[in-house]
């Protein structure tokens, strides 16, 4: 097995002697993973605060406050688990010099971020039905509103950072820039982004929803 | 110019079973079912509180680790970027654990 490192912008890219511990893991990679990992504690940072209010701060909710849209939340869940599935196939037909689909496949998973987005922005400010700002759902008007958004808001820029993300990769690949594992360590971004997402949909909408809170 | 340079351990990009279709389409279709049993979970109302909460932080952290292992690639990591990764999310897995024990413990006092 062996890894052909290829030179770019006119000159040759430095070669990486493969590690002991860490494998044919590029630095880039490796990067990436110690990123993701600074985001996640800030995530959990946010996610532990709503706990902490839930527990703690009476009232949590006002009682004019709409219920959240469970079943409208879990087809956005679905759609952002298909671009999960969609980008790492990118990846996978990438890697394999398929690069037509690997393309279509990219193209595909931005926008499903780009629909992801549109139903948030539905939910909070309503687009085909009211949202949740005109149903009553108003920040700082409650603890449970104020973690709804900032957490909800802060996936969304996740998500927004991450449509960016994959077009420029999506131009680049197109433009013969960018190789698979600039491919992979967007995968690592954006499946990330899907990873955040399932303890949101259960910490901020289905665990509240148990107790009707 | 190319220069060719050898691979002693593990990752993605040089494991040609993570290019196979098949292990990330069964990891979908788990995440589809387990997004569905939560669905079902929140819905069905016949289930103890207690119980369903533990459920429902389970099936998350289970849909979690499909992602991190199957799509995130992790799987094919080696073990230290493994522990790398995974030991640091230990950390604030506890810290809410603690707090949910002690939100659960004030809500029955």
């Amino acid at each position: 097995m062996s890894t052909t490192v290829t030179s770019e912008h006119g000159h040759p890219a430095v070669a990486w002697p493969p590690d002991a511990q860490y494998g044919s893991a590029t630095p880039g990679k490796i990067g990436m993973w110690i990123f993701l990992l600074s985001d996640a504690f800030s995530f959990g940072a946010l996610l532990i605060a709503e706990g902490i209010l839930y527990a703690g701060h009476k009232p949590w909710r006002q009682p004019s406050e709409p219920e959240l849209g469970i079943g409208f939340t879990a087809v956005l869940t679905f759609i952002l688990l298909c671009t999960s599935l969609t980008n790492v196939l990118a990846w996978a037909a990438a890697a394999d010099g398929r690069r037509k689909q690997a393309a279509q496949l990219l193209a595909i998973t931005a926008l499903g971020g780009a629909v992801f987005l549109v139903g948030q922005f539905q939910e909070w400010f309503g687009i085909w039905a009211p949202g949740l700002l005109h149903e009553g759902l108003v920040f700082g008007q409650s603890p449970r509103a104020s973690t709804f958004y900032v957490i909800t808001g802060y996936h969304g820029l996740h998500v927004l950072f991450g449509v960016a993300y994959i077009l420029a990769i999506l131009f680049g690949y197109l433009r013969g820039r960018v190789t698979e594992r600039q491919i992979e360590l967007l995968g690592l971004y954006w499946c990330f982004v899907d990873f955040v997402w399932v303890f949101v949909f259960s910490f901020v909408y289905l665990l509240p929803s148990l107790s009707g809170a | 110019m190319s220069k060719k340079i050898p691979a002693r351990g593990p990752s993605a990009g040089h494991v040609p079973a993570a290019r196979e279709r098949g292990p990330y389409l069964v990891a979908f279709a788990v995440l589809v079912a387990l997004t569905l049993v939560e669905m079902g979970v929140v819905k069905s109302g016949g289930i103890p509180h207690r119980a369903a909460v533990v459920a429902l932080i389970a099936i998350a952290t289970a849909k979690a680790a499909l992602i991190a292992l199957f799509y995130m690639h992790l799987r094919y990591e080696t073990r230290i970027l493994k522990l790398t990764v995974l030991a640091p999310l230990v950390a604030p897995a506890v810290y809410g654990l603690l707090l949910m024990l002690d939100a659960a413990w004030r809500h029955m006092r």
